[in-house]
This record gives C-alpha cells, structure tokens and sequence, in this order.
C-alpha cells in the first residue's frame, strides 16, 4: 500500500546551505499536516519541492503512488497539486466570479459541473456577496481565501498552503482554521500547511510536522510538541 | 473611508470594458461606415480602405498586448510578408485567382512563422522586454531580407502590386478597380475580423490569455501550459497581421522594405496605446484614426506632427493605460454615477 504522498530523502543544495536534508515524510489521503519551523528551517524549500518550483537535489517524490519527482510545475498542477503562495496570488483586475472560472477551466469537465462547484467554493470561502468585485478590491484576508478558493475551483487534491493566515486579523485567522477543516472533510483534501501563528496551529487540531535546520526534529500532535523540551529550546533560541 | 469607496467604485469600471456596449458601437460604427460613400466621395473613399487595414493590424496587436500582456514590435514583419506575398503571387499569376491564393497563404505564413517564433522564446522562457527585443529584430530582418534578395522583391525600390480580383467561379467576377468597391470590399472584411478575434478574446481560450495578462505565475500554478496559450495568440496574432498586409499590398499597389521599418513598427504600437488596448474595437479605431490624423498632419507640419505624436505616445503609456477608450469609459462611469 503505498501513501498519498511519499517523500523519501528529500534534499536541497543551495551552494553550500543545505536547505533541506534527506526528509522522509508521508502524508494520508484527507489528512491535515501543519509543518512548523523557525525562520530558515527549510519550510518554504520543502513545499516548493512538492509544487514543482524547485527541483530537488536528491531524493524522490510519489503522489497517489507514482513518481513525480521529474514532473513540471504545470503537469502537477494538472494531477491536482496546487500551491498557495505566500503573498495573495490572484487575478487582480478580474471579479472574484471571473477569478474563479478561470481556475475551474484549468481541469476538463463540463460546464455544469464547474459551475456547481464555482458556487460550492464562493460559498464556503464566504465569498458570495463580494462575487462580482474586482479582487484588487479585497481585503488582505480575503484574498487569502480567494487564492485558496482558486485552488479549490482547479480541483485541486493536494493543498501546500503558505503561510495562510499571514497578515490576517486574529478573527480571520480563527475562521480560516475553520474553514480549512471543512474543506478537508467536505472535499476530502489532503492539504499541508506552513505556519508561524501558535494559536492558528492549536485551532487545526492536526499533527504537526517540526523542521529544523533542514530536518525534521519530530512530528506529533500539538500538544507533544508544544510539550517537547528540544522544539521548545529551537523556537526560543533561534527564533 | 466615504472617500476611499468612491475612489474604488469610480476605479473598478474604468479598468474593465463593458462588453454589451463595445457591441452596440461597434455595429453603430459599422452602419455609419457602411452609409459613408453615399455622402462622401473622392479621395477619403479612396485611402479609408488603406486605413481600416492599418486598424486590421492594430486589432493584431490589441489582441496580443492588451489581452495576453505581450507586446510585439514585429507586427510590421508579418504586415510586410503578407504584402509581399501578394505582390508575388499576382506577379507570378499563382492559381485560379492569385489573389486568393495570396490571402490565404498570408494567413499561413503569418500564423506559422509567429507560431514557430513563439515556441521556441516562450518555452525558453523569454518574457517581457527580452520577448520585445526579440519581435523588433524580426522586423530588421524581414526589412533586410526584402531589401537584399532584390531579384525576387526589387530591393531599396520595391515592387508593384497588380490589384486582385474577386472571382466567384460560375457566378462572374468584380473588378476592384473602382474605389467604392473596393471600399465596400475591405469594410466587411475588417468587420470579420473584428468579430472573429472579439469571439476569441471571449472564449474559455481568451479567458486564459487575460488571466496570463493578471498574473502568469497563477495561471501555470493552475495548470495552465502557458507558453502554449501565449504560442498560440503570437500565432492568431501574426496570422491576422500577415493578411492585413497582404490586403495592403492589393489595395496600395506598391511594397517596398520601409514597411517593415523600426519607424513602421513603432506606429503601430502608438495606434493601440492611443487608442486603448484593452478594447479591439478601440485599437481598430486608433488604428485608423492616428494613421488618418498622422497622414494629413505630416503634409502639414510633419516637424512638429512627429513631435506630438511622441508626446501624446509618451502620455498614453505613462498616464493612461487604457488610452482613448479608457478616458471615454472613465467619463461614461462618472456621468453614470452622477445620474444615480
């Protein structure tokens, strides 16, 4: 039985700096992953591998079982793993309802189809009222959830969320946990998250995957690592 | 904060065209055109064709810069082409009906050449002003290649043009030697187009150029082949390019290398940024009416013309995206809202 996704010892040179070192990582079909680190632990590096915008320097990646570690950016985008990028990446001129039929054109189907799920998604990223305004429009936080609600309409399986909270006011960073945990229920979405904020990471309830240095310094759940004495020393020492 | 929502209400419509009235000016200029040569005769009957084919061309490039975000200098190259081809082909009498033949091998050799030039700068990944650099050589050489190969296309001097014909098998022929016909005979044919690259910039494919326009970064993270979609515009782009020209070359009945100069290329550039380029209706009519305005001015004060123009150029692109059309659009929003 082979895992959802599957990274085995993944690595990135970056000249000297080993950004990241030999990770091993697999993750379920559904499940919800936060992966925490201070600043340089290699996190942005680890997803960027997975989305296809670096390439490794060593090891392997499977998705559903098959090696897409030599895959492009777009071929991936196209089995369904999607990127959130760190800053709001939307469609600036275009309306909301604009934003998002254009990504539900990135997957063949019908219509029909596209259009029910178009409302399923503006929906549930409480964007429903806002549908005919310009993105440039929105408000920082929206357009977080706009650019997930862009991964949602392209059908996307596997989310590699960016720091999804960031810049956002404390209100919307509760309901964005909220929101990411209906989204893996109702759409049964794998999605992996990079986060810095402690309490948005303790609102996921998800296990939780600890990067240091390049590596992984362990994985548990929120409360064994906020319990465990090593993790406590990097984040108070480095961070 | 009353102030900062005015400001986006008023902000939003400007940058967006509304399309349901594009349509309706488009047909009202349409008719207007179509009734012209009743009241008017003489010269303006004469050269409006040449003008309707220039803003044939603009529409090339309207389509490229303003929906897909790729500015090209090398419009001119595939015009020349497509200029030149119907010079030879009515030379050396190719087919049935030269002419034909002509028009319908300039959409080819348009639309291949930009397909192939395409593919290989937007896989590699050439962008931006490198992608512009790239197009204006492509003009230097077609120049260069029409002014060197001079046994074929006549070198510094250029070549005559005999004017096509339109056949209809069976059915008879028209000459376009009268100036009305060939009016009439240009007007629906640059309709077409228009209403061809509008159903292109609208569809799921034009849906995808715009949002390569926005933000391509997004759109290949969706899974969007890019470089494909921005090979194939090129490619519409040169397609229609290369057929303007080939219609020019009938209609003017002389070519010569100087149409696919620097200078050339850069006009059509002015055209669209004057005219607006978000719009095609707004690059066709700024097509036509700063090639009207520059042709009558230049005999006038051409020093001081070229002058303007620059400045004019300079202030569309600094100050005023979405040129002409874009102030129009900015006022209608405005009056609109003072209504409410």
């Amino acid at each position: 039985m082979s895992e959802f996704l599957e990274v085995r010892g993944l690595t990135k040179r970056f000249r000297g700096l080993i950004a990241n070192d030999r990770i091993d990582f697999s993750l379920a079909s559904g499940a919800l992953r936060c992966v925490i680190g201070p600043n340089g632990a290699g996190k942005t590096t680890f997803i960027s591998m997975i989305s296809g915008h670096l390439e490794p320097s060593a090891g392997t990646i499977r998705f559903k079982g098959r090696d897409i570690t030599g895959l492009s950016l777009v071929r991936r985008a196209r089995i369904g793993i999607s990127r959130k990028f760190q800053t709001p990446t939307v469609f600036d001129n275009l309306t909301v309802m604009e934003n998002l039929e254009l990504a539900a054109l990135g997957k063949p189907g019908a219509a029909t189809a596209r259009q029910s799920r178009i409302e399923e998604v503006i929906e549930i990223t409480r964007l429903s009222n806002l549908a005919r305004r310009p993105a440039f429009t929105l408000s920082h936080g929206q357009r977080q959830w706009l650019e997930v609600g862009l991964l949602l309409a392209n059908r996307a399986e596997l989310l590699l969320l960016d720091e999804p909270t960031a810049g956002m006011t404390s209100e919307e960073t509760h309901a964005t946990a909220e929101l990411l945990h209906n989204l893996s229920d109702r759409f049964k979405l794998t999605v992996i998250i990079i986060e810095h904020d402690i309490n948005f990471i303790r609102d996921l309830r998800s296990p939780v995957t600890v990067l240091h240095l390049g590596r992984i310094l362990m994985e548990g759940t929120f409360d064994e690592v906020s319990r465990d004495e090593q993790v406590r020393n990097v984040y108070l020492g480095t961070a | 904060m009353k102030r900062v929502l005015s400001s986006t209400s008023t902000a939003a419509p400007a940058r967006r065209f509304n399309w349901r009235s594009e349509w309706m000016l488009a047909a009202v200029t349409l008719v207007l055109a179509a009734l012209l040569p009743t009241v008017v005769s003489g010269y303006p009957i004469y050269v409006l064709p040449e003008y309707m084919i220039y803003g044939m061309l603009a529409m090339s490039l309207g389509m490229l810069w303003g929906f897909t975000g790729i500015l090209s200098f090398g419009q001119a190259a595939f015009f020349t082409l497509g200029a030149y081809a119907m010079g030879l082909a009515m030379k050396w009498g190719i087919g049935p009906n030269p002419g034909y033949v002509a028009l319908l091998a300039s959409i080819l050799i348009g639309g291949v050449l930009a397909a192939l030039v395409g593919y290989f700068l937007f896989s590699a990944g050439v962008r931006d002003i490198y992608f512009v650099l790239v197009t204006l050589a492509l003009s230097i050489m077609v120049e260069q290649i029409t002014i060197s190969q001079s046994q074929v296309t006549g070198g510094f001097n250029g070549m005559f043009v005999q004017r096509m014909e339109l056949t209809f098998g069976p059915f008879g022929k028209i000459s376009l030697t009268h100036d009305v016909a060939v009016y009439y005979a240009v007007l629906p044919v640059v309709a077409f187009v228009y209403w061809l690259l509008r159903r292109i910039v609208a569809s799921s494919f034009g849906k995808v150029l715009i949002g390569i326009r926005e933000n391509e970064d997004r759109a290949i993270s969706l899974g969007f082949s890019t470089s494909f979609y921005k090979t194939a515009a090129f490619a519409i782009s040169g397609a229609v390019a290369c057929f303007a020209g080939a219609l020019y070359g009938s209609h003017a009945q002389f070519v010569s290398p100087s149409l696919a100069s620097v200078q050339f290329s850069t006009e059509i550039v002015i055209w669209v940024a004057i005219g607006g380029r978000q719009s095609l209706l707004a690059a066709l009519l700024g097509g036509i009416a700063v090639a009207s305005l520059s042709n009558y001015l230049n005999t006038i004060t051409p020093l001081y013309w070229q002058l303007v123009l620059g400045l004019v150029f300079i202030a569309a692109i600094v100050g005023f995206k979405g040129g002409v059309a874009g102030v129009v659009q900015r006022l209608a929003a405005k009056r609109s809202e003072e209504d409410i």
